[in-house]
């Protein structure tokens, strides 16, 4: 029993990450249909900002809270310079764009920081022992800082003049356009939220998952398929699918082997594209944020 | 919401896209099979070419062997190189994947027409250059560990201490301490190969046996699963076979987990990465492990402290004080070995594969090298020490029956 809550806990926590990135995919996708390849990578880019901010001196909110902010500027100057000028946008051709963002940033960590991956130290130390289980204490700041954030994103949406427009923009463009909301901005404004989101992920996993040029696109990939698994346009199915994206992998990989941990994430994702395209929670024809 | 439905095939697609760009190819050699022969110019520069890995989950090998081969080459050179020829150094990256390494090692025998491929740093890779090398009759000195690098080949050679090597340590130590039962958590990739058979087969007169096996990617971060298995097994001794980061992480996720049993990592940790990495975690733990790391707690009269400490002077000289890993040793022997031959018997590729062949007591930073047409490796369980780790430093273990 023991193992089993200790491997559900490894997953959640590794789940919580995947969320985070997976909100990212979605705040995209909902406004513009644009799936953003380049979303691991934010939070590779974070990580490692971070890491080296941290290892110059500066306190490790100032070093994270400067990751953060490079990274936002990163996605706005992406967005500005390889989104915004597209006159007629379609997924696919957002995907090959996002693409070529994502292999050019890479680029730029190997050659900044070089291939060793390294890791940002822990928010606090130390381990916590629970019913049998062991949990470091990195863990919880991982889960309370992703329950957080899926929090205020909800509540942006529901709440927030400007969220509602991005609201409006996913789920009836044309009328959103004829009551004045700016589909530029709003597409602008999805996009520094995926970095801030990103961001976060990148900054949250590095302690126990590490930072590395190539990091982002494990990240990535899992964040994808948890939104996938939300139906890839409701914030809700994202986190809840990543969730049991992180708990799937691990439990996998505690009872069944090790070596299937990874072919997990795709079998999901090719059962839930199959069966139910509308991702595992959603219910048909149903726009949510 | 329609964009669900019409995004499935673009999410195929991109599916399809983000596999072919993460796979994990294992396909062999292939290609290379221009008859390379003897002969070639016997002026102009000799080139050595290396296939690294610079990249990937093998990064932290790969990195301190390119400094090394690059710092030794311009320190050749300066001296006036190989009887007045210059020595011109390739050095490809694999990206840690045993297609890249297939690939580059192709390119550097037929375009680039070098005279010796050093390299692979990881097993996987290594193996994978292997038939490109026999194919094409070029000389290779791999800088990995897996015995199966060399096993019956005519033309490959290696420099990092046979795995098995570091397998008899590992069970000479276990019988001294009365630790009847083994639990492993390997490298799943080639340089894990074969572990759990050979320290069976070792261990077998002694009444040793492995009782678990866990195996983890070389690029993993998460080990709960594998470390929770490993502690359920409750075997007397648990042997982490793993490169850093990763066997620093699994290091680190199973002292997390509380087990009391003890720990032996493999000859793959010796880098400053992996004190680095695994911390306090790493403490107590036991590896035999190449001299270079202990070279300051040797006795005067080790054959090869003189030519670590020179090895060690002129590296951190270069490289702002970094030290080097055992690894970067790997290199140093490769590339001295390579330059020996060529300065004994020039640059035809037989002769050089013959010379080899015959180094009879090369002391290098890995070990005295002993050559046969047999073997090919060169090292014996002399090559390696056991050493343990306090307080994130390397401590000579004495007082053992392993050498």
């Amino acid at each position: 029993m023991s193992d089993f809550l200790q491997l559900t806990f490894a997953g959640v926590s590794q789940g919580g990450v995947y969320a985070l990135i997976a909100i990212g995919f979605v705040a995209i996708f909902t406004v513009s249909g644009v799936i953003n390849l380049a979303q691991g990578e934010f939070a590779a880019l974070s990580g490692l900002i971070a890491i080296s901010a941290a290892g110059a001196g500066m306190p490790l909110i100032a070093a994270i809270a400067v990751g953060l902010a490079l990274v936002a500027l990163v996605a706005v100057v992406m967005e500005r310079l390889t989104i915004a000028p597209v006159r007629s946008m379609s997924t696919l051709t957002s995907i090959i764009l996002t693409l070529g963002v994502s292999t050019a940033l890479k680029a730029a960590m190997l050659l900044i920081w070089g291939p060793n991956a390294r890791g940002l130290r822990p928010f606090s130390e130390g381990l916590i022992e629970v019913a049998g289980i062991t949990i470091r204490a990195h863990e919880l700041w991982i889960l309370a800082i992703a329950a957080l954030v899926a929090a205020a994103v909800y509540w942006f949406y529901e709440k927030t003049v400007a969220g509602k427009a991005l609201k409006a923009c996913s789920e009836q463009p044309t009328a959103a356009r004829l009551v004045g909301i700016s589909l530029k901005r709003a597409s602008l404004l999805s996009f520094v939220i995926a970095g801030l989101v990103g961001g976060l992920a990148g900054v949250l996993a590095s302690p126990v998952f590490f930072s590395s040029w190539e990091s982002g696109l494990t990240l990535g990939l899992k964040g994808f398929v948890g939104a996938t698994l939300g139906g890839l346009v409701s914030i809700r199915g994202a986190i809840l699918g990543s969730l049991v994206l992180g708990v799937l992998e691990s439990l996998t990989a505690g009872y069944v082997d090790t070596g299937l941990r990874d072919a997990v994430a795709f079998l999901l994702l090719i059962v839930v594209l199959v069966v139910r395209p509308q991702g595992l929670f959603g219910r048909q024809a149903e726009a949510r944020v | 919401m329609l964009r669900t439905r019409h995004g499935v095939t673009v999410l195929f697609a991109l599916l399809a896209l983000l596999l072919t760009a993460c796979a994990e190819d294992s396909s062999g050699g292939g290609g290379g099979s221009e008859s390379a022969g003897g002969g070639g110019a016997d002026d102009g520069p000799i080139k050595i070419g290396a296939v690294l890995d610079i990249t990937g989950a093998g990064a932290s090998l790969g990195v301190p062997e390119r400094q090394t081969l690059e710092l030794l080459t311009e320190r050749l050179n300066a001296d006036g190189g190989i009887d007045g020829r210059p020595v011109e150094l390739l050095v490809e990256d694999n990206q840690s994947a045993e297609d890249a390494a297939a690939r580059a090692i192709g390119q550097l025998i037929n375009q680039d027409k070098v005279d010796i491929v050093l390299g692979a740093s990881r097993t996987g890779p290594s193996l994978a250059m292997r038939p490109v090398a026999e194919s094409s009759q070029t000389p290779m000195i791999s800088l990995a560990a897996n015995q199966a690098i060399v096993d019956d080949a005519e033309w490959i050679f290696k420099t990092a201490q046979n795995d098995i090597v570091v397998m008899e340590d590992m069970i000479a130590l276990a019988e001294e301490r009365g630790w009847k039962t083994i639990g492993l958590a390997r490298d799943a990739s080639g340089f894990g190969e074969g572990v759990e058979e050979t320290l069976t087969q070792l261990g077998e007169e002694a009444g040793i046996e492995v009782i678990i096996t866990e195996s983890f990617a070389p690029d993993a971060t998460d080990f709960t699963a594998q470390m929770v298995n490993l502690r359920d097994a409750d075997a007397d001794v648990n042997v982490i076979w793993g490169i850093p980061p990763a066997a620093a992480l699994a290091q680190r996720a199973y002292s997390e987990l509380g087990p009391s049993a003890p720990v032996m990592q493999s000859h793959g940790i010796g880098n400053s990465v992996f004190l680095e990495t695994a911390g306090d975690s790493a403490d107590e733990l036991i590896a035999p492990l190449g001299r270079l790391l202990v070279v300051d707690q040797l006795p005067d009269d080790d054959p090869q402290k003189p030519i670590i400490q020179d090895f060690i002077d002129i590296y951190s000289e270069a490289y702002d004080g970094d030290e080097p890993s055992t690894f970067a040793g790997h290199a140093y022997d490769a590339f001295q070995l390579a330059v020996q031959a060529f300065t004994e018997v020039g640059t035809d590729k037989a002769a050089v594969r013959d010379y080899l062949e015959s180094v009879d007591g090369y002391v290098g930073i890995t070990g005295v090298f002993t050559m046969t047409p047999e073997d090919h490796s060169g090292l014996t369980n002399e090559a390696v020490v056991p050493v343990t780790i306090k307080d994130q430093d390397w401590q000579l273990l004495t007082g053992t029956a392993a050498n």
